[in-house]
């Protein structure tokens, strides 16, 4: 898995004796040509883990059973985001709500309850879900 | 402004990469096997904390570790070579210069600050560290290598400084010093410890503080170093850019004994396979091959352990050039009734691919050449993309029974897309 360098699109090569002031030329220069996908999408690939999801506990957020999701863990979780925790021996993807003046997991999905995270309990928020990844 | 010199390592690296991926580890004594599941070479605080040494074989422990509930993991080379580039890229962005001294270790420097203390600097990074990627390391702050080793080998020994020591404002650094064997000074081998022992001179500080010209007598320029880096007077520059190979070496222990030609052959012809294929990822070239076998000193019967080499007449990184070459020496290294242990390749005399010298008997015309190295394009890019052993050679065999034993290996976590792990959204 490179998360480095993934391009869409054919980077051009000029030829060098094209005139350096015609528009395409400059167009050119400032845009190498294509879209790099994983700089879209991977802010830093060094704190950037890849987790496939198992469950339908957050299709209330949009992300489903067997999708793939981009979490960055170089960003500190803040309430109203959807988090990755390692919780007991597992990891879990919830979103990070204030409940009762400390932080809980809460699910997508009206049939899941919601999870008090205790400060001494045996958890550790990773990072954030930045990209969900589905095949259409 | 004065330069700092900074050693970074990760704690328990292979330990901790196992649980970085897996949280069912977590908080659980763990230990990591060598090559072929042979001995301990890495262990969690957990499996530390109960008394289990490194470096142990294997079949020694196994009923302690069963007893104690400690996970068991073969070596998962391809997490620990990613966890490891995430950790290198992360401290570049936080020294000056940075050099990769091994998978889990880096000497960097950096300008001190005018208060010049680098202990909330270090703290910051390790912090960071463990919230990126989970890694726990210790952080050794000084003024040159030697001293950057101590205080990072101080920071870990002692549960108070949280992983992170700066040599430079230590109110007793003297005491410190003389707080380090010897034998853990680096650089300093088993054979020069034992000298320094005999002469009373047992710890770092009285290293330093010795009459040069007697270390200088004994060991050279070498010794004088070391002392000068000891009294904080840098003489190790970082090393910056990995000088070209000048050998590659392919090599491994066998899961079974290897008690046939066919099986040594298809062996050596792995090996070399593999080893081509760096060589070539190098741009290289190599022009002597060498061919090395061990039986096991464990079996009863005499060591036997013997190497051959032959010189190529032109150099090459042709895998069919190198087979042919590499596997008469198998067949002269066999000996019935000497079941083998370990083989290894050894490809030596390396130069660059541009630099080909000019040679009156050429193997093969020029055209012919360049097709055989397109060939070893396309297979090597094959092999790239849809995983190594896609387009296999022959000589290697088609299901070996003597590849390495790696019968708890964890998942590729993070390199394959197959295997990474699982997140719950029940």
């Amino acid at each position: 898995m490179k998360l480095f360098g993934l391009v869409l699109g054919v980077p051009l090569n000029l030829p060098p004796d094209l005139p350096p002031d015609l528009p395409l030329a400059e167009a050119v220069k400032a845009d190498p040509g294509g879209v790099d996908l994983a700089a879209l999408l991977v802010r830093d690939p060094a704190a950037t883990l890849l987790l496939r999801v198992s469950g339908p506990s957050m299709q209330g957020a949009g992300i489903d059973h067997g999708d793939l999701l981009l979490v960055d863990c170089g960003l500190e979780p803040r309430p109203g985001q959807v988090v990755v925790a390692r919780l007991g021996d597992g990891f879990t993807v919830k979103r990070l709500v204030r409940w009762r003046g400390q932080l809980a997991l809460a699910a997508a999905h009206p049939a899941y309850p919601l999870l008090p995270l205790d400060p001494q309990g045996d958890h550790r928020l990773l990072g954030v879900v930045r990209h969900v990844i589905r095949r259409c | 402004m004065a330069l700092a010199t900074v050693l970074i390592d990760g704690n328990n690296f292979y330990a901790s990469c196992e649980a970085v991926v897996d949280p069912a580890v977590v908080g659980r004594p763990l230990v990591v096997l060598s090559n072929n599941d042979g001995c301990i070479v890495s262990r969690s605080a957990e499996a530390r904390a109960l008394g289990i040494a490194m470096g142990v074989p294997y079949f020694k422990v196994r009923q302690q570790l069963e007893r104690h509930g400690v996970v068991v993991r073969s070596s998962n080379y391809a997490l620990y070579a990613d966890m490891s580039q995430r950790l290198m890229t992360t401290l570049e962005r936080w020294l000056e210069e940075l050099e990769v001294y091994s998978i889990d270790e880096a000497f960097g420097v950096l300008h001190r600050p005018v208060t010049g203390d680098l202990s909330a600097w270090g703290r910051a990074l390790r912090r960071e560290v463990l919230c990126h990627l989970g890694l726990p390391v210790a952080v050794g702050i000084a003024g040159t290598k030697v001293l950057a080793k101590i205080a990072n080998r101080a920071a870990k020994a002692d549960p108070a400084r949280a992983g992170v020591l700066d040599l430079a404002v230590e109110p007793d650094a003297d005491a410190l010093l003389a707080r380090i064997a010897i034998e853990d000074v680096w650089g300093i081998g088993r054979r020069l410890a034992r000298w320094c022992r005999l002469r009373g001179v047992a710890d770092a500080r009285a290293l330093r503080d010795m009459p040069s010209g007697e270390l200088q007598r004994k060991c050279g320029v070498v010794g004088l170093r070391l002392q000068q880096e000891l009294r904080g007077q840098a003489c190790l520059p970082l090393v910056r850019v990995a000088p070209p190979k000048q050998e590659t070496c392919v090599s491994r222990s066998f899961s079974q004994p290897v008690e046939s030609l066919e099986a040594l052959r298809q062996a050596v012809a792995t090996y070399l396979v593999r080893a081509a294929e760096k060589l070539r990822q190098q741009g290289q070239r190599a022009g002597a091959i060498t061919v090395f076998v061990r039986s096991s000193p464990f079996n009863g019967t005499s060591l036997y352990s013997q190497a051959a080499t032959v010189v190529l007449p032109l150099a090459s990184n042709d895998t069919a050039v190198l087979l042919a070459a590499a596997l008469p020496l198998a067949e002269r290294l066999f000996r019935p009734r000497k079941p083998l242990q370990k083989a290894g390749v050894l490809l030596q005399q390396l130069q660059s691919e541009d630099l080909l010298q000019h040679h009156l008997l050429l193997p093969l015309p020029l055209e012919q050449q360049q097709r055989r190295e397109r060939l070893m394009a396309v297979i090597d890019a094959l092999n790239r993309r849809f995983g190594r052993g896609a387009v296999q050679w022959a000589a290697c065999g088609l299901r070996p029974a003597w590849t390495m034993r790696r019968s708890r290996l964890s998942r590729a976590a993070t390199t394959c897309l197959a295997q990474i792990p699982v997140v719950q959204a029940r």
